[in-house]
């Protein structure tokens, strides 16, 4: 073999812009696993609460183990995201048995956060989901679409968001963030 | 001139002057004017040219219901047509010019059209323009767009920005009159979400145009009060400038706002947006408009709407005239004679339709009761009107009023139809509403002051409650409840000039006639033929007046009548603002594939494919054209080894139990008892037998498979699987997830193929021909330990592999298979060499699976299962699609090597006329083979596999020529798969 070693590189080359009091920055440290529960899915959620803490979430919530880093999306009802904030070098991929279908997602998706006080009101331009504080609360995660690309976003603090979109068409979905957030700025 | 007809400060701030130019002439005007105000107050009272005759025409409103006073504002590529002077909002440096005439302004050459007149009435094109037939398109069609029109458009790339957006609210309130200034403030205190949106740059409605008080204060200090209180609340978003323009399904409604439009420049920011508004509830609060009084010369320049002289004279201190005649049918037209009076103008007369009591004194005015305006003159403005009586008065400025019209537009964007009020002579909305939504104030009926301010707080507190919101204690203003006597009168019978109906199209009361007596009855009918209510204005001061014209002449009730269907939008939306950022390279996104960077910098040249950006073919120094590139890298690929980037195929992780179940359902051929480690070829069928997508599948464990698909057909193998996966089998133990973008994969195709891997693919996994065979797959480790996956599958037809790495290395990997394939001069490939080397081995792809064509035309119909059911399997089964006549997949070499051939191209045998009663079948792809050094073809025809040898036609008439094909198989390279397996 060769002396050939492969370097990675993230979908936004580590993006990183302040709007102001806003920001927008690509989030690298950050695996990203499917999780969908079998048929019969006591195992598998129990295996949840046991090695990662958390409970399985409702559709459009997420739950949380902060001192684990992890998140878990509920997407759908058997069907769940994990967020591992971790290097993306190590394989923080659960064994939670055999009645839970785990793919690795984390270089299917480009990270954004954006946060700051203008930060709802750049994604009325392009997010067709009601971001009001009353009704997309903290704990609240969504797919929707965005200027025609696919979009999973959560809620992670008041003026805080997380925005996933697909890795190949990263850079236009930035273009569209960014151009939000300019046409208010 | 400078502002003479200025008689106040208004609500406009005349400490400060801007200046404007209109068709060159500079002018000045104050904060708070509109071009119009501005206009008026610079004496201006010729505007523009009417749309058939060129008629001399002034501004005749005070809102966006104005028909005459269009402008092209701004130049360049900047200008805009057909902008209404009325909601123009005055801004320094300002530029406008009239429209629609030749010469100047003031002596329009087109007016010619006004003398022909007699000869132009409605139905005159139908009538008239029949014959020769072939005149209409050459001559007469050109001729009669160049007379006749409005504004001209720039020509050139519109340079401003548009954006789009998306709002959600409890409440959305149209209009910041009193009504929805009252109703705002009931759901902002009670807590609700509440979006309030008016169309002015000053909120507040009529309130500005009149002199009346609010709870003891003026109504100008009120709606400030109103404001300032409404700001305060988190809970209430006050959109000015922005037009609520639909009401379209399931409460949401489309919203235009004008961010720039009153600043000399956007400076980059988008000036306008298009908001689609998702409502709970919307109460409709657009109040009215008022309509005229069909009379002979009704047109002149001075001949005003009664409210809009009312308007400029309180709101914005100007007086469209310094004598001043009303002519009205109803109590409200009094009061713009008493408020000029009261701002020191001279009113001439007031003139009555009605035979009852002055309802007011008006001050060193003549007042006729029971007469009518007969006629007027004065060609470019007027100064004398003629009454029924005979008596002709002197007047500058002529005030009309016949009556208010509440705007129930958005009331019937689904089709809701508004009924007529006898007793107030208008429409008012009636029927279904949309849902979810109320009517408040005049745009209710509701016309009076007091009666709109508690019909606000009304509405807001039922819509209040409708939400489960408790309404909040709003003391209802107080207002006087002013007279709205009204009596019907439409037109004057006495009057023997043309009277004006909808001035924006030059349609008169014997137009109304005319398609009355040629039939054309309905009003949806009368509408087209007459275009009454047609263009930018959509009839606002005109349809009624029109409608009642014709209820008359058919003896009719108005309500029988009815009105056209109003449909969005409301007002006038720019194609620009519809459009948003969806221009230029932002119409759509753009996918790049994992090595983009690399091939880019590499040279290549890319070709869209869907979304996705594909390296098409790399070419390098003394190659002067794509030929010699794309045969370059097919040559060396079959000599040596190549290297492409198929991230783009569609990748689908299927887990479960009963994942190869799953699989034997869906694909027609068998997966279940496929091993793990290895690879199978599927296809895939629609539920009506015909081919839907092909691809490979690998077992990567007991329950683990990944499925490839095309690359078009990614996202829709996908849905189409969640919807067999959640909805046909939901027993079945099976999850899905798109893993596309989660693997940079590439084939590395060649006789070199598995040496360069080798160099690679880390040592613990033998890649040998034993160890590692056709259609063997495993996951892997690569380079010192990235994670990676090994195909050995090939679409070339040599011996190939597609090694798939997770996409962050997926540039990185690149760059390590070229230096690692350097000692066998390894190239990069595109997507054409990718094509040829596929014809030249036949397999089939889009081209070939187009949504016509069977598992049984592409030569594989026993890859369909009959040990089991699938999708499509009953119905390939079909008698039409398995007869002896089939089509079937073969390849095509031409009989002269050095002619080319062409993908498209129809199949009849020799001596048949190439006609479709001949057709046979026709050609997919085609490629030049440097292989073969020719160009070959594949295709479908008619009992193609019994026909090797047969020459045949391949006649193109499209494109022109024919061409001498012979039938060959479709494996033009290797037909017994050694390579590959070597």
């Amino acid at each position: 073999m060769a002396n050939i070693t492969l370097q990675a590189t993230s979908p936004l080359n580590k993006y990183h812009q302040q709007f102001g009091d806003t920001t927008l920055s690509e989030m690298v440290d950050l695996s990203i696993y499917s999780i969908g529960l079998a048929i019969q899915p006591d195992a598998a959620l129990r295996s949840i609460n046991d090695v990662l803490g958390i409970a399985w979430p409702e559709t459009g919530r997420y739950t949380v183990n902060e001192s684990a880093k992890v998140q878990l999306l509920g997407l759908q009802a058997d069907q769940a995201f994990l967020l591992v904030g971790a290097d993306l070098s190590k394989d923080a991929r659960p064994n939670l048995g055999a009645s839970a279908y785990i793919t690795d997602q984390s270089d299917s998706w480009a990270a954004l956060r954006l946060s700051g006080s203008m930060s709802r009101r750049a994604l009325e331009r392009i997010c067709p989901v009601d971001l009001h504080p009353s009704v997309f609360k903290q704990d609240c995660v969504t797919r929707t679409s965005m200027e025609h690309l696919a979009v999973i976003i959560l809620c992670e603090a008041d003026d805080q968001y997380l925005l996933l979109s697909p890795t190949s068409s990263a850079e236009s979905f930035l273009h569209a963030v960014e151009t939000s957030i300019k046409n208010i700025y | 001139m400078s502002q003479t007809y200025r008689i106040g400060r208004g609500l406009v701030d005349t400490n400060s002057t801007i200046k404007f130019a209109f068709n060159d002439q500079q002018y000045t005007g104050h904060p708070g004017d509109t071009l119009s105000s501005a206009l008026l107050a610079n004496g201006i009272r010729l505007v523009g040219r009417s749309f058939k005759y060129h008629r001399p025409r002034g501004i005749f409103s005070a809102g966006s219901e104005e028909p005459n006073a269009l402008v092209e504002l701004r130049r360049g590529a900047y200008q805009e047509p057909n902008t209404r002077a009325t909601v123009a909002e005055l801004f320094d440096g300002l530029q406008a010019r009239s429209q629609n005439h030749r010469g100047p302004l003031g002596f329009d050459f087109m007016g010619v059209n006004d003398l022909l007149s007699p000869f132009l009435s409605a139905g005159f094109y139908y009538k008239t323009f029949m014959w020769p037939k072939a005149f209409w398109e050459k001559l007469y069609e050109p001729v009669i767009r160049a007379s006749a029109g409005l504004g001209s458009l720039s020509g050139k790339p519109d340079p401003d920005s548009y954006d789009k957006g998306f709002l959600h609210a409890d409440v959305l309130i149209v209009g910041a009159g009193p009504s929805g200034l009252a109703a705002a403030l009931v759901a902002g205190e009670s807590g609700a979400r509440v979006i309030l949106a008016d169309e002015d740059f000053r909120p507040g409605g009529r309130l500005h145009a009149e002199t009346m008080l609010v709870d003891d204060i003026s109504g100008e200090q009120w709606v400030a009060n109103t404001l300032s209180r409404l700001r305060k609340m988190d809970n209430v978003r006050l959109m000015i400038r922005t037009t609520v323009y639909g009401a379209f399904d399931h409460g949401i409604y489309g919203a235009l706002e004008k961010k720039t439009d009153h600043l000399a420049s956007s400076d980059g920011m988008p000036r306008q947006v298009l908001w689609r508004i998702y409502a709970k509830r919307c109460i409709v609060c657009a109040g009215a408009t008022e309509r005229s009084i069909a009379f002979g010369n009704n047109d002149r320049p001075g001949i005003m709407l009664a409210g809009a002289v009312r308007a400029y004279v309180n709101r914005w201190g100007v007086t469209p005239g310094k004598r001043v005649a009303v002519f009205t049918n109803n109590d409200d037209g009094w009061r713009t004679a008493s408020d000029l009076v009261n701002q020191g103008v001279e009113v001439s007369a007031v003139i009555d339709s009605r035979d009852i009591d002055a309802p007011l004194s008006i001050s060193g005015a003549s007042v006729v009761m029971g007469a009518s305006v007969v006629d007027t003159m004065g060609r470019a403005g007027i100064h004398t009107i003629k009454l029924s009586n005979r008596q002709t008065i002197k007047a500058d400025c002529l005030a009309v009023s016949g009556g208010w019209n509440p705007n129930v537009h958005l009331t019937c964007h689904q089709r809701g139809r508004p009924e007529w009020n006898e007793s107030q002579a208008c429409f008012v909305p009636g029927g279904v509403l949309p849902d979810g939504m109320s009517v408040a104030g005049a745009a209710n009926g509701a016309l009076s002051l007091s009666a709109a301010l508690s019909s606000g707080i009304d509405s807001a507190s039922l819509t209040l409650q409708s939400l489960s919101i408790k309404p909040a204690s709003v003391d209802t203003p107080r207002a006087d409840d002013e007279s709205t006597r009204v009596s019907a009168f439409w037109h004057v019978k006495e009057s023997t000039k043309r009277c004006w109906i909808d001035l924006q199209n030059d349609v008169t009361t014997k137009d109304i006639v005319v398609s009355h007596q040629d039939g054309f009855r309905a009003v949806e009918h009368l509408k087209r033929y007459t275009t009454l209510g047609m263009a930018t204005d959509q009839g606002k001061t005109s349809n009624v007046l029109g409608l009642a014209i014709m209820a008359e002449h058919a003896g009719k009730s108005i309500q029988e009548t009815g009105t056209t269907i109003f449909r969005p939008p409301y007002t006038p939306v720019p194609m620009g603002a519809f459009a948003g950022r969806s221009r230029g390279k932002d119409f759509r996104p753009t996918r790049k594939t994992p090595s983009h960077a690399w091939a880019e910098a590499r040279g290549a040249v890319f070709v869209e494919t869907g979304n996705w950006l594909r390296a098409q073919w790399f070419p390098i120094d003394g190659e002067t054209h794509w030929r010699e590139s794309v045969d370059r890298e097919v040559t060396q690929t079959r000599n040596s080894v190549g290297i492409c980037d198929v991230s783009t195929l569609g990748k689908i992780d299927v887990q479960g139990k009963d994942a190869g179940e799953f699989l034997n359902r869906v694909y027609a051929n068998t997966f279940a008892t496929l091993a793990v480690g290895k690879v199978r070829y599927g296809i895939m069928l629609r539920e009506d037998g015909i081919l839907m997508d092909d691809g490979t599948t690998a077992r990567l464990g007991e329950n683990h498979f990944v499925m490839t698909t095309t690359t078009a057909n990614a996202v829709g193998v996908f849905r189409h699987m969640e919807f067999c996966r959640q909805c046909l089998w939901p027993n079945l133990d099976v999850q899905l997830i798109s893993a596309t973008e989660q693997w940079a994969q590439f084939a590395v195709a060649g006789p070199n193929a598995r040496k360069l891997l080798q160099k690679v693919v880390d040592a613990d996994t033998p890649i040998d021909n034993e160890s590692f065979p056709f259609m063997a797959c495993g996951e892997i480790s690569i380079c010192g330990g990235t994670p990676g996956r090994l195909f050995r599958i090939s679409f070339s037809g040599e011996l190939a592999y597609e090694i798939a790495v997770p996409t962050r290395y997926g540039n990185s990997m690149m760059d390590a298979l070229i230096k690692a394939g350097e000692e066998f001069q390894a190239v990069p490939y595109g997507t054409e060499a990718l094509g040829v080397m596929r014809i030249e081995k036949g397999h089939a792809a889009g081209n070939e699976l187009n949504g016509q064509t069977t598992a049984a035309n592409i030569g594989l119909g026993r890859m369909v299962s009959k040990k089991k059911d699938s999708i499509g399997n009953t119905l390939s089964e079909r008698e039409g699609m398995n007869t002896e006549n089939d089509l079937a997949l073969v390849g095509f070499m031409p009989t002269n090597k050095s002619v080319s051939l062409s993908a498209g191209a129809h199949f009849v045998s020799k001596g048949n006329e190439a006609n479709t009663e001949n057709d046979e079948g026709w050609m997919t792809s085609v490629a030049y083979s440097p292989s073969l050094e020719c160009s070959i073809g594949l295709g479908f025809i008619q009992r193609g596999q019994d026909r090797m040898g047969d020459i045949v036609i391949a006649a193109d008439p499209l494109r022109g020529g024919t061409t001498e094909v012979e039938i060959v198989s479709p494996h033009f390279i290797d037909p017994e798969g050694e390579r590959l397996r070597g």
